[in-house]
């Protein structure tokens, strides 16, 4: 079953499927149409194929605090089959993400079948409600549960490219807002940091505004605001850090200061629920090339290794441009790989020859690797050849992914943790994802790798990680915490 | 009307006004940590002032010209202050705080305001006085070096940026302050387009 949404386009099916289910108290078409449309209303729709099978309705007064379910209804055909389960599951979730404490329904006193599946879901009778259901003359049962509510937390995003402004609630994501200063890199070849903070500063307000549009919520909701200090460009940190201490100083607030990293990782809890631990988590973007061993999430984060030169995005950009392709080189490269053969040059793997491996089992090097692949353009053009661009391309790009899939893969064996989370930008790439998920499957690893929109630099990442740290009764940070471009991944908060 | 000024073009200055009496003033001088006292400056002042975030109507930014990094922060965070408090903001030059200071205490002149550009280069801007408590800026702001600057007839002085004279000028500017909030860099980014491809030998 798919769930989704309801829409006024949905009001036949729904309507048919209402006369079927309440045969003597149907709401009329125009009552449930104007339950589909009010503001305050969430209702899900359930369809296999083109069949609707059950829907369900939420109602949520902004600044209060209690929900109501409305109604539920699943086909007759269909009941058993854990639908009705799934719809109330919407629904709960929904009355989270909205900030009710508490739900309320009525129920039929003759309908045993649904008072079990409330109980389900922590439902318990409170009162009755005397002949409620005419013309029958049946009593309703009020049924209440409460829900531990759950902090609202805004995280701003600022260490690099991107000005991000995310708010969850606990763990679910009700805004994920990014401004990107890319293309004003572009003729750079690469970040300029100057550039990327003068468009933080611009970009600061209408991310915000945005973001709370997108998730349906004041300022004065909020209840803590988180701010990454670090890694990242000092300039470009601090656009981020004066912004957030002003906001939080301006609501009154808490603020908690926390890692870039470990927010990558925390990206994870967004898309699964929760991350998992222990995991291996591999980060690659245009400023980090990471391998991270996680026990837990908020004490426990140890660096295994990392670039010693270049990123591998940092890598993508540079060959791109020896390549005369554009910025940002990662989907240029892609795209020009896309027909050639991965193994038609055999360019170099950094950092895996066995010398190297005593010191450096962890760590990345993609300098070398760039500059085997100017060697051979500049060789081929003085002997007069043809470019052969895609294979050129093909080849550079499995030598990256190689290298990267096969050391993280490697720190999986070795620690014995059957778990691989991919995040940063560079997950984008295709050929990546494809040859990480070819490895960890042929190894027996489970490969956990979010939604883009969460493994690119986002706000979002930063406000679920605070949270995770309010759960677990950490104190605030204080106003005097400072952007530290070369934060210690084991330095959560600061 | 009570105005919350910041300034971080050159240290950390903050103000909160009354009209444009002074209720409190808070100047850290060093220059590479606003990142780190911005908000408990904030808090410290509204503290001594004894506001409530939400009793400011006003924010008012110093703009620079100043040392790009640390303009940012105050900017950001006059910013997202506004937001947080529902105050409405507006912007007044950097420079022009140190004119309306000198001229508090002396006669109309022609008066040369400096600060620091890094790279051996200075922020500067002439004046000629103070009208209706706005100070009259006749050049500027520009960036040069020391040596391309005229300085032959015109007085100059040690004074620094206050956020309360920027907090008094906006006062006097009424309505007429200026809303947008673009920071005056007067440099581009330091940055060339890329040199093309030969990156290896």
């Amino acid at each position: 079953m798919l769930i989704r949404e309801a829409n006024e386009h949905d009001i036949d099916q729904i309507m048919a499927l209402e006369k079927t289910c309440f045969v003597n108290d149907a709401w009329s078409e125009e009552v449930m149409l104007s339950e589909l449309e009010a503001e305050h209303t969430f209702y899900v729709v359930g369809f296999v194929g083109d069949n609707l099978v059950g829907y369900g309705g939420l109602s949520k007064l902004p600044g209060s605090h209690q929900a109501d379910i409305q109604t539920i209804a699943t086909a007759p055909a269909e009941r058993g089959k854990g639908y009705g389960r799934a719809i109330m599951q919407a629904l709960t979730a929904q009355a989270i993400k909205l900030g009710a404490e508490e739900i309320f329904l009525e129920v039929r006193a003759d309908n045993k079948v649904a008072q079990k599946l409330y109980e389900v879901f922590g439902f318990k009778r409170i009162g009755v409600r005397k002949k409620y259901y005419q013309p029958d003359g049946v009593d309703a049962f009020v049924m209440q549960t409460s829900l531990v509510r759950q902090p609202l937390v805004l995280g701003i995003e600022s260490s690099c490219d991107e000005t991000g402004i995310g708010i969850v609630r606990g763990n679910q994501l009700l805004a994920n807002v990014i401004s990107s200063s890319m293309d004003k890199h572009a003729i750079f070849g690469g970040v300029v940091p100057e550039i990327a903070a003068r468009a933080h500063l611009e970009a600061l307000n209408p991310v915000l505004n945005e973001a709370l549009d997108k998730a349906g919520v004041d300022l004065d909701e909020i209840d803590a605001i988180a701010v990454t200090n670090g890694p990242g460009l000092a300039g470009a940190l601090m656009v981020g850090i004066g912004a957030a201490k002003a906001l939080s100083v301006a609501t009154g607030k808490p603020i908690y200061a926390v890692n870039h990293l470990v927010g990558h990782v925390a990206a994870d809890i967004l898309a699964n629920g929760k991350v998992e631990t222990p995991t291996i988590a591999l980060l690659v973007s245009g400023g980090h090339t990471s391998l991270l061993l996680v026990r837990d999430l908020l004490k426990d984060v140890v660096l295994l290794g990392e670039t010693i030169d270049d990123a591998a995005g940092e890598a993508f950009d540079k060959v791109a441009r020896v390549l005369g392709l554009s910025y940002p080189g990662g989907p240029e490269i892609d795209r020009a790989a896309k027909d050639g053969s991965a193994n038609a040059i055999r360019f170099p793997r950094g950092l895996t020859l066995p010398k190297d491996m005593q010191d450096h089992r962890y760590d990345f090097s993609f300098s070398g690797l760039k500059t085997a692949v100017a060697r051979h353009v500049e060789l081929g053009e003085s002997k007069g050849e043809k470019l052969e661009l895609a294979d050129v391309a093909a080849s550079f790009r499995e030598a990256v992914v190689d290298v990267l899939v096969n050391k993280a893969v490697s720190a999986c064996k070795e620690y014995g943790i059957n778990r691989l989370l991919l995040g940063g930008g560079v997950v984008a790439n295709a050929r990546l994802r494809e040859y990480a998920t070819e490895h960890c499957e042929a190894e027996g690893i489970e490969l956990r790798i979010p939604p883009l929109s969460l493994c690119t630099d986002n706000g979002a990442m930063i406000a679920v990680l605070a949270s995770q740290l309010i759960a677990a009764g950490a104190i605030p940070s204080t106003l005097d915490f400072s952007a530290e471009s070369t934060l210690d991944v084991r330095v959560v908060q600061s | 009307m009570k105005t919350l000024a910041i300034d971080t073009s050159a240290g950390t200055s903050i103000a909160v006004l009354d009209r444009d009496l002074v209720l409190a003033e808070v100047n850290y001088l060093e220059n590479m940590t606003h990142a780190e006292r911005i908000g408990a400056a904030i808090k410290e002042v509204l503290a001594k002032a004894d506001l409530k975030p939400v009793g400011i109507d006003r924010v008012v930014v110093g703009l620079g010209p100043g040392p790009f990094t640390g303009l940012r922060v105050g900017i950001a965070a006059a910013k997202f202050f506004a937001i947080g408090s529902g105050a409405e903001i507006v912007g007044v030059c950097s420079l022009d705080a140190i004119a309306f200071d000198f001229f508090k205490q002396n006669a109309a002149a022609n008066l040369l305001v400096t600060t620091d550009a890094r790279r051996k280069e200075l922020f500067w801007a002439t004046y000629t006085g103070v009208t209706n408590g706005i100070p009259i800026r006749d050049f500027g702001p520009a960036v040069n070096k020391p040596e391309d600057i005229p300085t032959s007839g015109l007085l100059t002085t040690d004074l620094v940026v206050s956020a309360a004279a920027l907090g008094q000028i906006a006062y006097n500017l009424g309505a007429k302050a200026q809303t947008e909030i673009t920071p005056i860099y007067l440099r581009e980014p330091d940055a060339t387009p890329g040199k093309g491809k030969k990156v290896s030998g």
